[in-house]
């Protein structure tokens, strides 16, 4: 086996875990507060690189859908802030979410809640591949990464993009550490996330402290689809593949674990560039199965994961 | 959770059944073959609700992949009926049956898979299959799909083989198709299975205790479930002899679940309802989306042209206002356990 190419396609493939590992850590916030697999957090991530990719465009009708950016002052945005914007954006979006569509549902059925969030799915989707077509757009690069812009470490080539992302990510990771350990909020959110009943209880309010909840997992959608619709390009669907292989890091690491989410994200990253690489009939464009064959067995071996909480169930 | 008596007919469903009657006798007159083609897929699709409607409302599985049955139907029954050059009937069978044995094959880890991970399985299964059908070009045609040579047509004692003609054929042999099918899971719902199947949803730790076989109770649920699914996939080939993976998409999937719940899981009923509502709703979106000097907001009429989006909304408002979806409107709430 060649060393070096081995190598490489470890480097390549971290640009990507760093993508899986955001958005499984979003599934995973969300998942540990309320119980809930967001199957729309991918198109609501989609939504908001759509909303940097207004801000970066400018007031041009054609591109924007309506002019609708004519409305915000200063457009064209440089890259930064468009980003910045787009995430704040995407927090605002999950707030509402949770306020106006998932705490009024109260304790429903599992039942409830898919429809709740196959129904976001469907709606922004079309809603995205009318308002700005089902072609894919050019989304510049965040970090540069064009050819030459690496370092070469043992002979094989660490592009910059890859050290940007994982730099953002590091960074807000320690944020949400600092957040969860030295805020009020914080506190709260830990309470109610072990325990909602002995949260309200002691005083918290829950309502608010899973809308922050939601805001911070949207955050971590948006800035995983503002990262990668450089590589990806920009469509409608762009995050609905990705959306499995965060699935599967986030029931690799254990659906409630955000360490799990951060490391479930990293082997799957890894093996997405691994198996198709030295196994011909799997290819680039079905690598998605491993992915799949790996959360299934996963939930029917050990479906708590990697560091997921075992439940145990009274019968 | 309903009660566990056999569902009947009141007099609002023998009036809805004389009204579908009537509308269904009245398109062949005035219609084209193209339309009279549309008609019958929008009836064929009733079937795939339906599907879904077994496995969800009435197994207490979510599934949210059922899309890949209907692919898996329509290409094994392409590939009966041209590979093997088998004659129509006995393909679309034997595609239903393969769908079938597909669907039995992911009900496997449904026996430890539930709920919301179940869910989440399905909707991975939704994605994969197209790049996955890419893979079996023999069946699938790979990426850009592949025409049927043969051809369904009229036997010998139907008057006429003109297009038009045909076209009647084939529409009339898919109501035939989707009524027998109707009527066997309508049979099948209030049977003794039908029983376990509904015990096993609402509290499998009791079911098991009575005595219903979880194991097999599930994988036939899902297999039933799946076979419907691949008999309109293989119906699909009859009326359009071309597969391609193009259209299983995964929105395609959600669309038909959409479909199952804002009709109404649980009742026959509601699937008829759900694709009926669809196809209203299709039609207004039409007619909607022509409509010009709305400014920015005629943008927004363009998008009732999809039903994926407004069945989204669908899905959303319907939960709040009426889980039962629009079968459960008129029903009043029991208070059964």
């Amino acid at each position: 086996m060649d060393l070096v190419l081995l190598l490489q396609r470890i480097f390549d493939a971290l640009f990507n875990s760093a993508i899986y590992s955001s958005l499984a850590l979003a599934l995973v916030i969300i998942f540990r507060s309320t119980g809930l697999l967001n199957f729309a957090q991918g198109e609501m991530a989609t939504f908001t690189a759509y909303i940097a990719f207004v801000f970066l465009s400018g007031p041009q009708p054609r591109l924007t859908g309506g002019g609708l950016a004519g409305l915000v002052p200063g457009v064209p945005f440089p890259i930064p802030l468009a980003i910045i914007g787009a995430v704040i954006c995407g927090m605002a979006g999950g707030a509402v979410t949770e306020r106006a569509l998932i705490r009024p549902l109260g304790r429903a059925p599992d039942l409830a809640l898919v429809n709740i969030t196959i129904g976001i799915l469907l709606a922004t989707n079309s809603l995205m591949a009318q308002w700005w077509g089902t072609g894919p757009r050019m989304f510049p690069a965040v970090f540069p990464s064009g050819a030459g812009q690496n370092f070469i470490i043992l002979g094989a080539r660490l592009r910059y993009s890859t050290i940007g992302v994982w730099a953002v990510l590091l960074t807000v990771l320690v944020l949400l550490v600092l957040l969860l350990r030295h805020t009020r909020t914080g506190l709260a959110f830990r309470a109610v996330s072990i325990s909602p009943s002995s949260a309200e209880l002691v005083g918290v309010r829950v309502g608010p402290t899973l809308m922050y909840g939601w805001a911070l997992a949207s955050g971590f959608g948006a800035l995983a689809a503002c990262l990668s619709a450089n590589s990806v390009l920009l469509e409608p669907n762009m995050m609905l593949r990705v959306l499995v292989y965060a699935f599967a890091a986030a029931t690799l690491g254990g659906l409630d674990s955000p360490k799990g989410a951060l490391i479930g994200g990293l082997i799957i990253g890894l093996s997405q560039t691994l198996i198709p690489a030295y196994v011909p009939f799997i290819g680039f464009e079905l690598s998605v199965l491993p992915a799949l064959i790996a959360m299934v067995a996963i939930l029917l071996v050990r479906p708590a994961g990697l560091y997921g909480t075992k439940r145990i169930e009274r019968v | 959770m309903t009660s566990l008596a056999p569902q009947r007919f009141g007099r609002l469903g023998i009036f809805g059944v004389v009204l579908i009657m009537v509308g269904l006798a009245i398109i062949p007159f005035v219609t084209s073959t193209t339309g009279l083609r549309q008609a019958s897929q929008i009836i064929i699709s009733v079937l795939a609700v339906l599907g879904v409607n077994v496995a969800t409302g009435y197994g207490g599985m979510i599934s949210l992949g059922h899309g890949v049955f209907i692919g898996v139907g329509a290409f094994a029954t392409g590939y009966y009926v041209d590979g093997l050059g088998l004659p129509w009937l006995l393909a679309i069978a034997l595609g239903a049956a393969t769908a079938a044995l597909s669907g039995a094959l992911v009900g496997l880890p449904a026996l430890r898979i539930k709920g919301i991970h179940l869910a989440l399985v399905t909707l991975g299964l939704a994605i994969v299959f197209q790049p996955l059908s890419k893979r079996f070009p023999k069946f699938t045609g790979g990426v850009s799909g592949k025409g049927i040579e043969a051809r369904f047509v009229a036997p010998s004692w139907w008057p006429g083989d003109t297009r038009m003609a045909t076209a009647v054929y084939r529409y009339l042999f898919c109501i035939v198709i989707v009524v027998l099918a109707l009527w066997a899971t309508w049979n099948l719902v209030n049977s003794r299975f039908g029983r376990s199947m509904r015990a096993l949803r609402d509290n499998d730790t009791a079911a098991a205790v009575y005595g219903v076989d979880l194991i097999s109770a599930r994988l036939q649920t899902f297999a039933v479930s799946a076979g419907l699914a691949g008999l309109c996939g293989a119906l699909q080939v009859l009326l359009v002899p071309f597969v391609s993976q193009e259209i299983y998409t995964p929105q395609q999937s959600l669309v038909i679940y959409a479909t199952a719940v804002i009709g109404g899981l649980g009742t026959i009923w509601g699937s008829i309802l759900g694709v009926i509502a669809r196809t209203a709703v299709g039609a207004a979106g039409k007619a909607a989306a022509g409509a010009d000097g709305f400014g920015p907001i005629g943008e927004f009429f363009d998008l009732l042209d999809e039903a994926a989006f407004v069945f989204g909304l669908g899905l959303i408002l319907l939960t709040f206002l009426f889980p039962r979806g629009l079968a459960g409107i008129k029903r009043p709430k029991r208070t059964t356990g």
